[in-house]
């Protein structure tokens, strides 16, 4: 029986680099995906491109890439990537120069497409609402604020470029799930309508997809005893045919793999178990099971699917004021009562600047930042607090107004505060996400494969 | 007797904007009727007062011996928009596990 092999390489931008090379060198994938992108990571890359039109991708995944290529070359290994985000073809440049430098002969395929900003007028134009999917409001009073506008893809120019021949491919914003998919289709042929078939492909990207989280990471049911957490080892998912699934992880790496952990990826942020939306299939994961076969070996079965949608998710995203937070440490004794009454003197202080604050939120790190009002009060006298004092505004300008009265609180107010953290606070953007709807025909995507010698 | 939900079951929670889901599962399958009369969601909704301001769902997965909650309204506006320290809601699945339960004995 033929058994695919996919790893899962990376689960978000920033994530453990030196994953996708171990699981290239220790093991035998036939695949390995990395997903860089996060909901909110497309409008940080186009801020990155803003201010250099070179950047604006995941550049960890050239520095990953570089030390990968023999293996992909050796064993056959094909690489499938969002790291792409925003600049696409600076991505492709990157990794084609890496390429040459190697001096091994390959194929890389790119998909171009899903950044669709510069349409969305012509949408509006056409009648096509765009209402927010949480909300239900209008999205014209944002477009004058809108950085960017990314439509989440399915498999299908994916696959384009794996029959194309490509070793690496390098896309946007495809659902991350697409990343395993595709090559499932490749390989096994499973087409549109073929539900059952397709959705195990979903919940394979879906269980792999955030790296470490299927295989020990955040790990909630016995985090104390998982092997060398250090050098955890990423997902591999076996696929054999439609609905055989075994989850397994790197070989000769710590972490693990058990009934359990893939429990708690498994509905990782989903919502209803029965319809996880994607552009390929509507995957039900409401009948999964899942039995451990053998140490590091669990079997996933029961999934079956529903035709997929009609539209595609388009999340845009827009400027949304500033924020400014500020971090003030206190000291036993009665550390709490002074990071209070610190947080009372600034409250002072903003109202005789007249601070016009959106919203504000204050936290006491190590008691109640977290759970908020569902943390159990103390009596005790704590050790050390510390005051997190937040807002959001409209301008820069007015969120500037907290910064320069930070420092002096450290002498306005009781003793024993330790230095503020990180220097002198300054007002962030704040981007805000727009999560909507739109015909599936209504972009249009292109597959590209070119050879590099 | 009573005990923290943290003593017979686990999971993990995330986000989609100010939606934040939870999936809890009993540590062993003779805990999960208890966590299916109790964990209700209302009692779930109660438990997150002053944190999750709308709806809370449960979905049930008897075969796995848990459920997967979704709370709206849960996250301050969601982790682009909001002040919260924890952005993406990790940590409200340990919140959940504060929640005091019956069980016949452990």
């Amino acid at each position: 029986m033929k058994t695919v092999r996919i790893g899962g390489g990376q689960g978000f931008w920033g994530d453990l680099n030196d994953a996708p090379i171990t699981m290239a060198k220790n093991d035998n994938v036939d695949y390995i995906a990395c997903d860089y992108l996060a909901e909110l990571t497309l409008s940080i890359m186009r801020r990155q491109k803003e201010h250099n039109p070179e950047r604006g991708y995941a550049r960890d995944f050239i520095t990953a890439l570089k030390q990968m290529l023999p293996m992909i070359k050796e064993k056959s290994i094909k690489v499938l990537t969002n790291a792409g985000g925003m600049n696409i073809k600076a991505a492709v440049e990157a990794a084609k120069e890496a390429i040459k430098e190697s001096g091994l002969n390959l194929k890389i395929g790119y998909v171009l497409g899903d950044d669709v900003m510069d349409i969305i007028p012509e949408l509006r134009k056409q009648g096509i609402s765009m209402n927010n999917m949480d909300t239900g409001e209008a999205i014209d009073s944002i477009l004058p604020r809108m950085i960017n506008a990314n439509v989440y893809y399915g498999s299908e120019p994916i696959i384009e470029c794996l029959q194309g021949g490509a070793d690496i491919i390098i896309v946007g914003r495809s659902t991350d799930t697409a990343m395993w998919l595709a090559p499932l289709q490749y390989e096994f042929g499973w087409k549109t309508g073929e539900w059952e078939a397709l959705s195990t492909g979903i919940l394979a990207g879906h269980l792999s997809e955030c790296g470490a989280q299927a295989t020990g990471g955040n790990y909630d049911y016995d985090w104390k005893h998982v092997p060398e957490p250090e050098f955890l080892g990423y997902p591999i998912a076996e696929i054999s045919e439609p609905g055989k699934l075994v989850m397994t992880k790197t070989k000769n790496t710590g972490g693990l793999v058990t009934p359990q952990s893939i429990k708690e990826q498994l509905f990782y942020e989903i919502h209803d178990p029965k319809k996880y939306l994607t552009p390929d299939v509507v995957a039900d994961f409401s009948n999964v099971t899942v039995k451990e076969l053998e140490k590091d070996r669990v079997e996933v079965a029961g999934v079956t699917g529903h035709e997929r949608p009609d539209t595609l998710k388009l999340c845009v995203g827009y400027r949304e004021g500033y924020r400014n937070i500020a971090y003030l440490p206190y000291s036993w004794p009665e550390a709490l009562e002074k990071a209070k009454l610190a947080a009372n003197i600034l409250d002072k202080r903003m109202a005789m600047k007249d601070l016009k604050a959106l919203e504000k939120r204050i936290d006491y790190l190590g008691l109640n930042a977290l759970h908020g009002p569902m943390a159990h009060e103390i009596n005790a006298d704590l050790n050390e607090v510390i005051l997190r004092y937040a807002i959001k505004t409209e301008t820069k300008e007015e969120a500037f107004k907290l910064t320069p009265e930070i420092a002096p609180v450290s002498n306005l107010n009781g003793p024993a505060q330790g230095c503020f953290f990180g220097g002198r606070t300054k007002p962030s953007e704040v981007f805000a996400l727009w999560p909507t709807l739109i015909p599936r025909d209504a972009i249009k995507l292109e597959a590209h494969v070119e050879e590099v010698k | 007797m009573q005990v923290q939900l943290k003593e017979i079951a686990h999971g993990r929670s995330g986000d989609k904007s100010d939606t934040s889901n939870l999936c809890i599962y009993a540590r062993k399958p003779k805990y999960y009727q208890a966590m299916k009369e109790q964990l209700t969601p209302a009692a779930v909704k109660k438990h997150f007062e002053g944190v999750v301001f709308g709806d809370v769902i449960r979905y049930d997965l008897p075969q796995l011996d848990g459920f997967n909650f979704v709370m709206h309204h849960a996250l301050d506006g969601g982790a682009t928009r909001s002040l919260r320290l924890d952005t993406l809601g990790k940590t409200m699945e340990a919140a959940l596990l504060r929640f005091v339960i019956e069980i016949d004995e452990k």
